[in-house]
């Protein structure tokens, strides 16, 4: 027998395995689904990889869809390869095989292909099942490209073949060396755990290449590979295997064949050693059984078979209940006892702890370990773990009695099937609970390793025990029902794991109503201020329905209980009705009453107490918006130019009434008769009237759409006023729990960010509300749209921050419960109690922006003064009591802001600055006027290290940038066309990144650009309409934060901070408190373009009115002794310049200009660092050092935006 | 206690009958059920055991029908399967003391005392702390007969239980069997005929899934007794025989063979008439001769 022979033979073997082409259909199945639902054949769907200007078989969508899928097969991999050898174990065929004249090469290596091409085969699934799904009805035709493939051959050349082939080999070893499949899984485990670390560690561009190489599946290589593909380079271009990708799967396969080599030269065809070794003491028991067995028996009186007689037989229920505990236990001390669970638990903690040394970064920066964050990153990081050994014990439970082929025995007692069950159910909870405690365990050492000492364990208990804990016991009951029901161990593990995967991507294909998605229950997020807050009732539903749905299955499974030699599913469901009797009719009963009882009130509070919309629902519902009221566009309406707002807060109960007056004014030029008023769905309206009669003509509930008509016409430039009375009032709870409008502590109602969350009514048709996705509007039969109104567009041009108002007069009165303190933009005028509650009346002395926000949290202040006399400004922050930590950094950022801002743009507008915490629920800090809402979340618990170089006072910076929108967006308020993002946000990141220079200097800058560059080229590649240039920045984050800061930072390093900053006080001069109509981007370009020598004015072309990107790198660098002293060094450099399109394709420019040329010490300080005049293409350049150069390059800060900033600088070799 | 099984039968589902008509009337003693490898045994043990289902017919255990009523079976039922494994790691003690609480022995204590009575009946207890993977072949089937009497069945069920003992624990286990009470129905399955020949008082042949064959040894040896020759040939000789004379078995002595044939009177020159015993009767049954036998015993 050769290796092919044995190789045929076990191809054959498998291939006529049904479970062989299960898992070819399952992945035909998955692939089809996944192209079905990226091409729009299922309509409710939407999955887009990557951006949706990607066609959905271009290489790189296609390389994700296929590395995703492949990944799963780690499992199936396991299982074949390990099988292939240890089944001659399990089932004794080895004694054949071992003494047959078949060379040990020979059955390795058949063995081995055999296996490897089944793989191949059961793989080939996926790209069949994509490749049918792009030719399913319904697949839109706009989303397919050009047919490659290429683009489907190569991910598998690259990612599915190669971990085939290594991971193979490794579970091929171990299987035969250790000849048992358990240590192959965990093998699997440790993979899950690479892969997991790899993933979390990218997230900080800094572990790029160590993140790169460690992901044992190559996944995270790909990524890191495309990261700064722009949308063209991922639809047109191949993966190719160079850079990381090639280094990682050199690495790993070369891993693979060292493990092969050595597994090859231990592996003995043999009986093993192992068993025929005795050590001393096995040596010693073998004696002893030895002469027991030689020993007389002893001489005893009656029958034989009455020594087996029992005084008292108890065979009840309650008997076997009280049999329980101690099956359980038995069945979970030889889990724990086992070395491989020590194995994979002890691996797991190595790594949460690994994985959580930056708990929570921002900029590289780590927040300070508090409970929920920790929780966040080790429960989170553990889950899927939990989910892979939860599916591997349930298989390995089910199958105990027949793997030690105790099961005819078992089987015959007259033991309740139940029992065994049960116990091995309690048994899955119960290693899952250890796992927990391995969570919580991990989580203290990590807050005590960084000097963290408020231990919540109360806090620890309650979220892993009552929370995560019961919704495990779902998917532990779940995977046992799998292995039940499938019977076929190694089937149902990638059954379960495909479930688990499949279900958390449910909502992605159109199913999100979590009555039919399987254990789903709406999330509990914890905060610090409010801590799970009125989320939990609603959650708490959902999972006694799931309880009651698992029950069932539960009692299903039971019947289906392999017993005995009837292992057809046929003959099982023929048993089912013998074995129904009345105590599963019972429990059957009770779960299905319980979940149609729990289902029913589910249904009425997320279906009728408040509207179930889907994803598509809602499109569907901003699509008819569209199309039924844009026509009334531009209908005359009035302004607000005034609003005197009572607001009332009842957070315990949820709810909130707001009524008071707007001063409206028309200034359209027309006589206005129709009103046409919004205010989100869920207000309840007492009362409104507008000063004038008017009558409701139609009100479109549906989308809050009020027509009014007035009996008399509001002549142009009259005013009057409009009297609201208006309600919320949280009803039940939704699909995704209970609402977050009003909660117990820590209210933000939030009155900028569209009608959604503002009570207050609002006039027009309101363009926001439109579908923005140009794929979405396809779906609706709209036209594509512009993501912003041209730059140049008049109508606009008059229009601010909305079309309700320019500038008004505001005061309000707010109240809430006692204890309790009420908030908003203003000054504080009165503060007072009545009947049991809090109130405080504010008034703004000035002209303000329409946008107000109202707060209620149990505060505890921090106050402190900048400035004198009458400049001076009150800083008061309010805070949760705890969130001492960054207080003095914000202070700081506040009054450093004050100061930059002041001397070099425009006064501070008010005489008090407040910020004031919110929950975590939203990550965000936002201006309003004189007033910063600040998440918990972003900066209350950083923990700068200010000794670290590397660390960024984030909280500092995010102070500085909110503080300086009070200039950019409150004194300069924008016009609502493009460009306007750069005016405010590009501007306070600009100002926030003065400020932090002149505290800790110019090398923390050069970090922070590096992050703000990553995120610039991760952002654009992932474009879902056109990349603008800057000065038409029409909202994307990468372009006014990231492109915003970098390209300011620029433009003030080429002409001077000084400079820049003239123009900008310059322009705010001109614009301040001014409009309509608002500035524009074009009005601060040529304030800048004014300062800016001739020489350098190309600078606002490249920077601010293009896309420009450079490739420059450093080909040669050498040094040799200076004739007159010092150091010689030679450079040759390569420079290009292109300015990409909307999508990214690039068209080289002609390049010759000053760019950075650095040499640097073997410690990194610049010897030298000036600016060069550098033209296209390569050239040498000559500089001269005082000290030994150990890096040299072009542009080495990373100035200029360049898709390979590592290759601008080379290391200095002696000539 | 009386068993009784009426046109039991079976086909699995790639087409073997594996049960066949089968009816059989057991009462209270050791009962052998002899046949060849494949014949069906392990099947019928099964079914009684309550482990597979029948495609027809009917097994009574007294009032109980076993076909129908399982879990009232089991609650009567040792049964030792004819190839079982064990937990390598736990101990012969706990095991044992497992098993006795699934059989329903609730009482801690009673319990206890009757798993460490079995043990030491089956002579186990000096390793009952033992692990059950160090056990040799026979202590391990010891150890099945003691999980099998626990809680004092009324059917015991024992499944080719002497293959691959050596002679000496065959021995042991031939007396452990010949000690459990007479009150008893107990099926012995074996293709060993001494097995049968040893401990039986009856038995029944069975092959190919059908009942060849009931009776009680001496009764039935008395019936071939005349019939039985025996000739020591050479190959050649043998090679002429095969086919034409009605041989039973063969055996080799000595490097010749020796036949033996059934017939009513000498088949041919040369052979002796020899005593009979059970192998005798068994093969003629198997071999097909010996079919009249049947009508004669029943």
């Amino acid at each position: 027998m050769n290796v092919l022979t044995i190789a045929v033979f076990e191809l054959r073997s498998r291939v006529s395995l049904i479970s062989t082409w299960v898992y070819w259909l399952l992945y035909a199945a998955l692939g089809g689904i996944w192209m079905a639902a990226a091409g729009g054949a299922i309509e409710h769907a939407s999955l887009t990889v990557g951006s949706e200007k990607l066609a959905i078989n271009a290489p790189y969508p296609l390389a994700v869809a296929i590395t995703i899928l492949g990944f799963v097969g780690v499992i199936i991999i396991a299982a074949l390869m390990g099988r292939s050898v240890q089944q001659d174990f399990e089932y004794g065929t080895f004694h054949f095989l071992y003494t047959a004249p078949i060379r040990k090469r020979d059955y390795f290596l058949g063995r081995f292909l055999g296996a490897f091409v089944t793989l191949t085969l059961i793989f080939t699934g996926i790209a069949i099942g994509l490749e049918a799904g792009m030719h399913l009805p319904g697949v839109e035709a706009a989303r397919l490209g050009p047919f490659a493939l290429q683009s489907i051959l190569r991910p598998y050349l690259f990612n599915v073949l190669p971990n085939t082939l290594w991971l193979g080999a490794v579970f091929f070893v171990i299987a035969a060396l250790t000849r048992a499949m358990a240590p192959v899984y965990i093998g699997s485990v440790l993979v899950l755990i690479g892969y997991l670390l790899a993933g979390d560690l990218l997230n900080d561009m800094e572990n790029k290449t160590i993140a790169a190489l460690i992901d044992p599946m190559g996944t995270t290589a790909l990524d890191a590979l495309t990261r700064y593909w722009s949308v063209a380079e991922k639809n047109t271009q191949q993966i190719p295997l160079r850079g990381l990708l090639l280094w990682n799967r050199l690495l790993w396969v070369s891993f693979g064949f060292i493990v092969t080599a050595v597994g090859y030269r231990a592996f003995r065809m043999d009986y093993g050693v192992g068993r025929a070794a005795l050590g001393g003491r096995r040596a010693r028991r073998r004696a002893l059984i030895a002469a027991a067995n030689e020993a007389p028996a002893p001489e005893a009186d009656g029958r034989l078979s009455d020594a087996g007689a029992a005084g008292a037989m108890d065979r009840s229920a309650g008997a076997y209940l009280r049999a329980l505990p101690g099956t359980v236990w038995l069945y979970l001390r030889e889990t724990i006892r086992s070395p491989r669970f020590y194995t994979v638990v002890a691996g797991g903690a190595v790594f949460i702890v690994g994985s959580a040394r930056d708990v929570s970064s921002i900029y590289g920066t780590t927040t300070w370990p508090v409970t929920y964050q920790v929780l966040q990153v080790t429960a989170g990081f553990f889950a899927l773990f939990i989910l892979v050994i939860t599916a591997i014990h349930a298989g390995e439970l089910v199958w105990r009695e027949r793997d030690a082929r105790m099961d005819e025995i078992v089987d015959s007692t007259p033991v309740p099937t139940w029992l065994g069950f049960f116990a091995k159910l309690l048994t899955l909870f119960a290693i899952q609970g250890l796992l927990l405690g391995v969570v919580m365990i991990c989580s203290i050492g990590i807050q005590l390793w960084q000097g963290y000492t408020h231990l919540e364990i109360g806090h620890y208990l309650f979220e892993l025990y009552a929370l995560q804990w019961p919704r495990y016991w779902l998917l532990a009951a779940l995977a046992l029902t799998i292995h039940v029901l499938l019977n076929q161990k190694y089937l149902a593990h990638f059954v379960v794991v495909v479930f688990f995967l499949v279900s958390l991507r449910l909502p992605d294909f159109g199913l999100e109503d979590r009555l039919y998605r399987f254990g789903s229950v709406p999330e509990v997020m914890y905060s610090d201020m409010n801590g799970y807050g009125h989320f939990l009732p609603a959650a708490r539903w959902f999972e006694l329905y799931w309880s009651a749905a698992t029950v069932l299955l539960l009692v299903l499974a039971n019947l289906l209980w392999v017993r005995g030699r009837e292992t057809g599913l046929g003959a099982r469901m023929t048993g089912l009705r013998r074995r129904f009797g009345p105590g599963a009719a019972g429990v059957a009963a009770v779960a299905a009453a319980v979940l149609i009882g729990s289902g029913a009130w589910i249904f009425y509070n997320t279906h009728v107490l408040n509207p179930f919309l889907s994803r598509f629902d809602r499109e569907e519902l901003q699509a008819r918006y569209e199309k039924r009221y844009k026509a009334l566009e531009y209908a005359p309406q009035p302004k607000i130019t005034a609003v005197d707002l009572h607001a009332d807060l009842f957070p315990h109960q949820h709810r909130a009434r707001l009524s008071g007056t707007l001063t409206l004014l028309n200034r359209s030029g027309a006589p206005i008769t129709d009103l046409y008023v919004m205010m989100p769905r869920s207000t309840e309206v007492r009362g409104l009237d507008f000063g004038i009669p008017a009558t409701l003509v139609d009100f479109d509930r549906e989308l809050s759409w009020r027509h009014y008509r007035l009996s008399a016409p509001m002549q142009p430039g009259t005013t009057s006023v409009c009297h609201f009375d208006v309600g919320y009032a949280m009803k039940g709870f939704t699909n995704d729990g209970a609402e977050r409008v009003v909660v117990d502590n820590g209210t933000f109602l939030n009155g900028a960010i569209g009608p959604e969350t503002s009570f207050v009514p609002s006039f027009g048709y309101l363009e926001d509300a439109e579908l923005t996705s140009d794929r979405e509007r396809r779906k609706f039969g709209l036209a594509p749209k512009e993501r912003a109104h041209d730059l140049d567009d008049p109508v606009w041009r008059r229009i601010g921050f909305s079309r309700d108002a320019d500038w008004i007069d505001y005061r309000a009165t707010v109240s809430t419960v006692a204890g309790q303190l009420p908030l908003t933009s203003g000054y504080l005028e009165r503060q007072w109690s009545e009947n049991g509650r809090q109130y405080v009346s504010y008034r703004m002395d000035s002209k303000m922006a329409d946008i107000y926000p109202l707060q209620s949290a149990r505060y505890r202040v921090r106050r402190d003064r900048w400035g004198e006399g009458d400049r001076a400004v009150a800083i008061e922050i309010d805070y949760q009591p705890g969130h001492e930590f960054d207080l003095d950094r914000m202070i700081a950022g506040v009054k450093d802001s004050l100061g930059y801002f002041t001397q070099n743009y425009a006064p501070y507008q008010h005489h008090i600055l407040r910020i004031i915490e919110f929950p975590r629920y939203d990550q965000f800090a936002e201006s309003f006027p004189n007033t910063v809402p600040f998440s918990e979340a972003i900066g209350f618990v950083a923990k700068v290290d200010d000794h670290d170089p590397k660390d960024i006072d984030y909280p500092y910076f995010v102070t500085a940038h909110e503080v300086a929108h009070q200039w950019w967006g409150h004194q300069i308020t924008p016009a609502s066309v493009q460009g306007g993002d750069f005016l405010t946000e590009s501007l306070a990141e600009y100002s926030a990144l003065m400020v932090l220079k002149h505290r800790y200097g110019d090398a923390k800058m050069r970090r922070f650009l590096r992050y703000e560059l990553d995120r610039y080229l991760l952002g654009r590649s992932a474009e879902g309409k056109k990349e603008q240039p800057l000065f038409r920045a029409d909202g994307p984050t990468y372009l006014h934060y990231q492109k915003g800061s970098l390209a300011l930072y620029a433009m003030q390093d080429a002409i001077g901070e000084a400079t820049l900053n003239r123009a900008l006080a310059d322009f705010v001069a001109d614009w301040r408190m001014k409009g309509p109509p608002y500035p524009t981007s074009r009005a601060l370009l040529a304030k800048i373009m004014a300062v800016t020598p001739p020489q350098k004015q190309y600078l606002i072309s490249d920077l601010f009115e293009n896309i420009v990107l450079f490739d420059n790198r450093t080909t040669a660098a050498t040094w040799r002794p200076a004739a007159g002293g010092g150091f010689e060094v030679d450079l040759t450099v390569s420079a290009k310049k292109s300015r990409a399109d909307g999508l990214g394709a690039e068209t080289e420019v002609p390049m010759d200009e000053d760019v950075d040329v650095g040499v640097f010490d073997a410690k990194d300080n610049p010897l030298l660092l000036r600016k060069m005049r550098i033209h296209s293409g390569l050239q040498s350049l000559r500089l001269v050092v005082g000290a030994q150069p150990a890096k040299a390059g072009i542009d080495p800060l990373n100035k200029l935006i360049d898709r390979n900033p590592d290759d601008n600088t080379k290391e200095v070799s002696r000539q | 206690m009386r068993l009784k099984i009426r046109g039991l039968s079976k086909r699995y589902p790639n087409g073997v009958q594996a049960l066949e008509q089968v009816s059989l009337d057991l009462s209270p003693g050791m009962f052998g059920l002899l046949g060849p490898n494949g014949a069906g045994k392990s099947t019928l043990m099964r079914t009684l055991a309550t482990l597979q289902e029948a495609d027809s017919g009917s097994a009574t255990l007294d009032d109980i029908d076993i076909l129908r009523e399982p879990a009232r079976v089991r609650e009567v039922l040792g049964y030792l399967p004819q190839d079982f494994g064990i937990y390598p790691k736990v101990s012969a003690l706990d095991l044992l003391d497992h098993l006795a609480r699934l059989k329903g022995l609730a009482d801690t204590r009673g319990r206890r005392e009757v798993v460490e009575r079995l043990l030491q009946r089956t002579n186990l207890y000096d390793v009952r702390k033992q692990k059950l993977g160090s056990f040799s072949g026979g202590m391990r089937q010891r150890f099945g007969i003691a999980q099998a009497l626990l809680g004092h069945p009324k059917l015991i069920i024992v499944d080719e239980p002497t293959a691959g003992l050596d002679p000496e624990e065959r021995v042991r286990f031939h007396n452990l069997l010949a000690d459990i009470g007479e009150e008893v129905v107990v099926i012995l399955s074996t293709h060993i005929v001494s097995d049968v020949a040893d401990l039986c008082s009856s038995f029944a042949v069975i092959h190919h899934g059908r009942v060849l064959l009931t009776g009680e040894p001496a009764a039935l040896i008395d019936s071939v007794r005349g019939r039985i020759w025996r000739k020591i040939v050479t190959k050649e000789e043998f090679a002429g025989m095969k086919g034409r004379l009605p041989l039973i078995s063969t055996r080799l002595q000595a490097g010749r063979t020796l036949v033996r044939a059934y017939a009513e009177a000498v088949p041919e020159p040369g052979f002796e008439a020899v005593e009979p015993d059970l192998e005798d009767v068994y093969f003629s049954t198997i071999a097909g001769h010996f079919a009249v036998a049947r009508a004669a015993a029943a």
